[in-house]
């Protein structure tokens, strides 16, 4: 099998407390915040090394980001990938998550014939989920998402179970499709000391836009449909809604609140 | 000079964090009571590779280093310095087993280590004193193929959850006559002693051993007649004082993160302590304490991998790293106010930690007889 | 005869197992208020099969109008198929506004229905409102909510937004009937890419502190450990954990692994409720991005109602029996 797990670096949530705002430019200064695997991707990278366990094959991590995160890819490499693919340019730069899950397609078109790709349903920072079923969208192949559990079957076809808002989907799907995880579908392997020796010997190729076939009005800020007008990192104290009535009547306004947002 | 760590040390680092952040709070609470050590994460630490650190990968280690192995024990310590002060004692042993032993002693006796299916110890401290090595009273009789055995050990790190023990006994008179030898738990006339109720780093196993006419094969010498004195000096400066040091490396970091949290979160006359410029100024000597302490030991672990003798360095490092966790968690004990003197707040648990770690492999006195015999002999 | 649809703006209508989902009135209510100046249409958008047996509480909302794309391959959720369906019905129709519940099946296909259109899509937005420009702004959280975005797709149509459950209000009243329409369905059993087996309710198991989306914590304020019961109780009513400040552990009414706070354990909840805690600073720094933090207190200057999205000023042995009664009502759907 032919397994591929995107992973994306994100700025440890441990130093977020260091995010500031640029009023002008209007965006975040990220300085001196280190990076580390999205958290669910790693979890996805986890799933794809289970089953290469189970299965045989190769697994193959792709980023989109920049140069300087070549270290967090080693990681992915010390836990147990491959290979590893990095796609930089500058020409990538300012790309919304379609425009990016366009040049992630792209690249692992060049990597077919693959099985799964495996992606984290939502990123720390971005937080959109829009990316793996757009990937999917972009390679005209079937996807899931929300995943807690992935079996194989012996013909071939997977049964993936799928969270829903009370409960999950049990469904039946073929390769080559593309899965998003959910925190719930494993706890990533420990690395090991043996492993991070073996990672060093391990290949991280970075490919620009001149190794892809891409169409440029669909890449970077040009590229994104998405366009932001504003920013703001809002403040700890919350205006919030004080009520001094009845008691009864308060209870109510309550229990209500709490039936929307879904908590009964 | 290159101050950076590398690709790989930085990684090791962060994975290292991640296990010790995971796998040691649920177990602490059990430790701070019993004294005990978790011997059900052995298994996980040989499979990660922390117990073979040292260990050639021939007997089932990697290899990777001594600085490897003071990050590791550093970011083990950060969480729980109890688990690094057994760990070190282990790394003591497979050191000296793989310096002086045999090829029959390391195949039989690393991989074990390296796994995790047993603690290392190495037994030195006669009741007669640590500090007074030719002092040691333990005898050792050759009797045909066999050494008998009889004395005690005290003080011994992971005494209790070790199936054998690198032990240094008298075979000859004075200084040149102690031997080491690799003492199996099973062997007729070894005993367990009793466990000791340490103040602090607790949950690093600490006891005696008993020995009352054990029989030791001639095949489980370690080293040659009369080598003791130098098998035990060499694996004190080598691994025992780096390994102290960085528990106490691990200290210092907690001490540090525990004391700015508290100083920025904790309000008095409508702003944060951190504000005050007393605070500040602790703070600002805990935080030279840790860089300092982080410097010297970063530096002996370098230059043992790169085989520079580093007595006085090493002697400097545990000395100074173990007072300074003391003096530190001092001043963050102080910066807590009363907090820092309950037992919920693990800060007041850091002091006693620290405390232990003064006398433990070395007497900061014996240290700076080292120290000064070298700096007396620096300008010949 | 087909009618051709005139709305601009469209809600996706999700219904799962027989059920319509309340997003899309959240949507829809949402939707009425943006079109009030603009005088636009706003439709429903039903996709499925037998789909009769949602007219009658589907034309109670008051949409305009009702598209229905009625197929027998559509019976169970395909993001390949719906997304075909609706690409067909877009490229057509030519809506504006296209709007989502950021539901398990709404992240889905909105993300999928927007790459085939190539349109922007804000995803998890809690706010829209039109520019002057009269386009889409949607405010989108990022970095765990510790960054509000303002985002707008100026050069695609349809724009997209997928929105969280639960930020809009159902609509007011609307005395309107809409007009069913049916979409063009042009599928083969081809275009199915995967079989939804069977869908499982699952149970909801007992969470550790630091782990638990929702807390009840209690603090001094609840005074005997006879009253604590109602912080067990609220918790047991919402599925939630029960947290404490210092002195109910002191007191004994708590126990020392449910301190929360400074020395206790940090929490990461959706919900916390604090009652009786008065917001002293070592207790609420253990809750940092919490999506909605509610306070009870007695005393209308607790620093906690500074902390709060929603706060009750009162004594809490009068609001929680009505509030568990509410709350359980709600959850047998007797309300």
């Amino acid at each position: 099998m032919r397994i591929i797990a995107c992973l994306k670096p994100v700025p440890d949530p441990k130093h977020w407390g260091r995010l500031a705002l640029d009023p002008k430019t209007k965006t975040l200064i990220r300085e001196g915040i280190p990076n580390i695997i999205n958290p669910l991707d790693k979890k996805a990278l986890e799933a794809a090394l289970q089953l290469r366990e189970r299965e045989g094959g190769e697994v193959i991590t792709i980023s989109m980001a920049p140069i300087s995160t070549k270290p967090v890819l080693r990681e992915g490499l010390a836990m147990g990938a491959d290979w590893s693919i990095l796609l930089s340019d500058l020409a990538f730069v300012g790309s919304d998550a379609l425009a990016t899950s366009y040049i992630l397609a792209t690249a692992i078109k060049k990597l077919a014939p693959y099985d799964l790709i495996l992606c984290g349903d939502q990123t720390l920072d971005g937080c959109t989920s829009l990316v793996s079923p757009q990937i999917a969208e972009f390679l005209d192949i079937p996807n899931l998402m929300h995943v807690s559990a992935i079996e194989a079957q012996t013909r071939g076809v997977f049964r993936v179970r799928s969270q829903i808002e009370y409960g999950y989907m049990l469904v039946e799907i073929m390769p080559p499709m593309v899965l998003s995880v959910v925190k719930e579908v494993n706890e990533p392997r420990y690395i090991t000391l043996m492993n991070i020796l073996e990672a060093e010997r391990k290949e991280i190729r970075v490919w620009s836009s001149k190794d892809l076939s891409l169409d440029e009005p669909w890449v970077g800020l040009k590229g994104s449909p998405s366009q932001m007008a504003d920013l703001i990192i809002p403040t700890m104290k919350r205006k919030g809604e004080i009520l001094q009535e009845e008691p009864l009547e308060m209870a109510n306004v309550l229990a209500d609140r709490l039936h929307r947002y879904r908590y009964c | 000079m290159d101050f950076k760590l590398s690709e790989r040390e930085e990684l090791l680092r962060k994975s290292m964090r991640e296990f010790a952040e995971k796998e040691i709070p649920p177990r602490m609470e059990a430790m701070e009571e019993t004294g005990e050590f978790p011997v059900d994460l052995l298994k996980k630490m040989g499979d990660v590779g922390i117990l073979g650190v040292i260990t050639p990968p021939e007997y089932g280690g990697t290899g990777m280093g001594n600085l490897a192995r003071i990050i590791i024990l550093e970011e083990m310590g950060r969480v729980c310095p109890a688990i690094p002060m057994a760990l070190q004692v282990h790394h003591m042993a497979t050191q000296a087993l793989s310096k002086f032993g045999n090829e029959e002693q390391k195949k039989r006796y690393l991989p074990p280590l390296a796994k995790g299916e047993t603690m290392g110890v190495v037994a030195v401290t006669d009741p007669t004193g640590g500090s007074d090595v030719a002092g040691i009273k333990t005898s050792a009789k050759l009797d045909g193929d066999n050494y008998i055995l009889n004395g005690r050990k005290c003080f011994i790190t992971n005494s209790h959850v070790s199936d054998f023990w690198v032990v240094i006994a008298r075979t000859g008179e004075g200084g040149r006559g102690l031997s080491a030898f690799i003492v199996e738990k099973s062997f007729s006339g070894a005993k367990l002693g009793r466990k000791e109720n340490k103040v602090g780093l607790r949950g690093a196993n600490t006891g005696e051993l008993v020995f009352q006419n054990c029989v030791v094969p001639k095949a489980n010498l370690l080293g040659h007649e009369g080598e003791g004195m130098n098998i035990a000096i060499q694996n004190i400066g080598e691994t025992g004082r780096p390994g102290m040091a960085s528990v106490a490396l691990g200290i210092l970091n907690a001490v540090l993160e525990q004391a700015v949290k508290f100083a920025n979160e904790r309000t008095l006359y409508g702003k944060s302590i951190g504000t005050l410029q007393a605070v500040q100024w602790h703070i600002a000597e805990i935080y030279a304490d840790l860089e300092i302490a982080r410097l010297l030991v970063y530096r002996v672990g370098w230059m043992r991998d790169n085989n520079i003798r580093c007595d006085a360095e090493s002697a400097l490092a545990k000395q100074f790293a173990c007072e300074a966790a003391a003096r530190s968690a001092r001043k963050a004990i102080e910066i807590h106010g009363s907090y820092g003197v309950m037992k919920e707040y693990p800060v007041q648990r850091l002091l006693r930690d620290a405390l232990v770690t003064i006398p433990a492999g070395g007497t900061g006195e014996i240290s700076k007889l080292v120290m000064s015999r070298h700096a007396l002999n620096m300008f010949k | 005869m087909a009618k051709t649809p005139q709305s601009k703006v469209w809600v996706f209508a999700e219904h799962r197992e027989g059920k319509l989902a309340e997003v899309e009135l959240e949507l829809l209510g949402k939707s009425f208020e943006l079109t009030e100046l603009t005088g636009q249409k706003v439709a429903l958008v039903l996709m499925g099969h037998q789909l009769n047996r949602f007219y009658e509480e589907i034309l109670s909302f008051g949409a305009d109008e009702i598209l229905v794309a009625e197929h027998p391959l559509l019976k169970s959720y395909c993001s390949q198929t719906y997304v075909k369906v609706l690409e067909n019905a877009i490229r057509k129709h030519q809506p504006e506004i296209f709007l989502l519940g950021a539901t398990a099946m709404g992240t889905d296909l909105g993300a999928r229905l927007a790459a085939r259109l190539r349109t922007g899509l804000a995803a998890r937005c809690i706010d829209l409102t039109i520019s002057s420009e009269k386009k889409l702004l949607a405010v989108v959280p990022g970095w765990g909510g510790n960054v509000l975005a303002t985002v707008h797709s100026p050069f695609t149509n349809p724009q997209m937004a997928t929105v969280t459950p639960g930020v809009f209000d159902m609509p007011k009243g609307r005395n309107v009937t809409g007009q069913i329409i049916p979409l063009e369905v042009k599928l083969k059993p081809g275009d199915v890419t995967y079989q939804i087996l069977e869908i499982r309710r699952e149970e909801v198991q007992e969470l550790a502190l630091e782990r638990a989306e929702v807390v009840i914590a209690g603090g001094w304020g609840i005074g005997s450990k006879e009253d604590w019961q109602w912080i067990e109780n609220l918790a047991s009513a919402l599925n939630g954990v029960v947290g404490a400040t210092r002195p109910p552990v002191d007191e004994g009414w708590a126990k020392e692994k449910q301190m929360i706070g400074q020395s206790g354990r940090t929490i990461h909840p959706k919900l916390y409720i604090g009652i009786g805690i008065s917001g002293e600073m070592h207790h609420m720094v253990g809750i940092k991005g919490v999506e909605m933090i509610v306070a009870i207190n007695q005393d209308p200057q607790a620093l906690i109602f500074e902390w709060c999205d929603l706060g009750l000023v009162g004594d809490f042995k009068e609001v929680i029996p009505p509030l568990i009664k509410a709350i359980q009502n709600y959850k047998e759907g007797t309300h």
